[in-house]
């Protein structure tokens, strides 16, 4: 679960490969974090930003915590998901403000 | 030993590793401890804004002095800290307001910060063309105040220690202080594990009460939630930290590096304990205070929401100092101005345990001081 990549066509360089569409995070980045000392997807995302962008994690999650679990030999079922921030999708100041009562 | 060093902090944010940085840069060999991982509690939920407006003396100083060093961090450092002196504006909308910037103008002039001056309003307009200033006499503006992004600046902070040979850990949790004969000669973790030295320093931010209690030793310093939201990134329109203190104001600003706002107001009535807890009030009210005085970021949509702890003393001023316990110190008390005093607060907390003195470089900032005359600019 999680310790493999359930992928048919392996890329033989990974070091360019997107972890976090919204930010740009790259895997090298992610590894980088974790070689640095980052044991969490929490410390991961303060570190690179993966996680903090657009879509707030929802692709990006799993696969730190997939990068985490290879490196580290961490059970998935232990590691600690990051908080979950609202708005869960982002809205605007107007809308936001007009709520406001 | 393994467990054995010349300085243990307690606490992995601003105040921690700024002032492990400078020890470690002295050439002792530091041990950082944090219950959770770097930046953890305060300063990696702060809005990263640098101000030099400040009215007491000491604080318009050291603000000037912390200035300096993030100007020049990225290479001190050698890590990207995106410094940007983009800037505060402090807003007047009534003659006592006017009447109590143009008053600390002076102070931190004579202080030696040259840059603040007061605008019109019509100034003002030219500064921030997006400005809504209806109602608006002016403000006091400082273009060499500016901003820095909080995770970079621990973490470069916490790689120098580490590069310097001490050793940051994370996930350790302090149960308690060992002493002997009077004096502080280590910690002890809550798994049990100790590490001993001469000198132990309370940087544990909104928990430096508990820390402290661990101890026998009273600080005063209470925790008090503070909530914050983030904006997508949008082109960079160059607005200062807008400070707005109305009732129903707020302060926010613009990130020079990826260009979200991000912002927050003081509560009240106030939120004393360590809840982090956000509430769909502030995700809705922040916004109607930012459009009020930005009205054309009303498209820019929230991202984000999350909490904080300032870590707040009976007068708005810090404590640095020696304690009743020797060896044993304490740096803390930000009251929400954490970050950007770190860097001066850390080199001069650094230099004091270094000299050994009794007596604490600030006496405004003494840890038994009569908590009397408050900073006004909160």
């Amino acid at each position: 679960m999680g310790f493999n990549r359930a992928c048919v066509i392996r890329m033989p360089d990974t070091a360019h490969q997107i972890i976090c569409r919204c930010e740009d995070v790259t895997e090298e980045e992610v590894l980088r974090a974790i070689a640095q000392g980052a044991v969490t997807a929490d410390e991961v995302k303060r570190l690179t930003r993966a996680g903090m962008g657009h879509c707030q994690g929802r692709t990006c999650r799993r696969l730190v915590n997939q990068l985490l679990a290879r490196r580290l030999g961490q059970r998935p079922a232990d590691q600690k998901p990051v908080t979950q921030r609202s708005p869960l999708q982002p809205v605007s100041l107007k809308v936001l403000a007009d709520s406001n009562q | 030993m393994a467990n054995t060093s010349d300085i243990i902090i307690i606490g992995g944010g601003i105040a921690g590793t700024a002032t492990g940085y400078y020890l470690a840069k002295a050439g002792l060999q530091v041990a950082l401890f944090d219950k959770g991982f770097l930046c953890s509690g305060s300063t990696g939920r702060c809005i990263g804004g640098v101000r030099q407006q400040f009215t007491s003396e000491s604080s318009i100083k050291l603000m000037m002095r912390s200035v300096e060093l993030f100007a020049g961090m990225d290479e001190e450092l050698g890590t990207e800290v995106h410094w940007h002196p983009g800037g505060y504006l402090f807003l007047a909308h009534d003659e006592q307001k006017k009447q109590a910037f143009l008053d600390n103008i002076r102070i931190q002039q004579a202080a030696g910060l040259k840059d603040v001056r007061w605008v019109d309003a019509a100034e003002a307009r030219e500064i921030v063309p997006l400005l809504d200033t209806a109602g608006l006499l002016g403000g006091s503006y400082c273009p060499t105040d500016g901003q820095a992004y909080p995770f970079a600046v621990v973490n470069g902070y916490a790689q120098m220690i580490r590069k310097l040979g001490g050793r940051v850990h994370a996930f350790s949790e302090v149960g308690g202080i060992i002493s002997a004969g009077g004096a502080a000669t280590g910690i002890r973790l809550a798994s049990g594990e100790e590490h001993h030295a001469p000198v132990v320093v309370n940087c544990a931010g909104p928990w430096a009460a508990e820390v402290g209690a661990l101890a026998g030793i009273e600080v005063p310093v209470e925790a008090e939630r503070h909530e914050a939201l983030i904006t997508e990134g949008v082109e960079y329109l160059g607005i200062p930290m807008l400070v707005d203190y109305r009732a129903d104001g707020g302060y926010f600003q613009q990130f020079r590096h990826n260009g979200q706002f991000i912002g927050c107001y003081s509560p009240s009535p106030r939120v004393p304990g360590h809840s982090a807890g956000s509430t769909f009030e502030f995700l809705t009210d922040m916004p109607r205070r930012m459009l009020k005085l930005v009205p054309a970021l009303a498209e820019v949509k929230v991202v984000r929401q999350w909490a904080g702890s300032y870590e707040v003393t009976p007068d708005g001023n810090p404590v640095l100092d020696r304690t009743e316990l020797a060896g044993f110190y304490v740096l803390g008390g930000m009251c929400g101005h954490g970050f950007m005093l770190g860097p001066a607060m850390g080199q001069a907390m650094a230099a004091f345990v270094r000299s050994g003195a009794k007596e604490p470089p600030y006496p405004e900032f003494a840890l038994r001081r009569q908590f009397g005359r408050a900073e006004a600019m909160k």
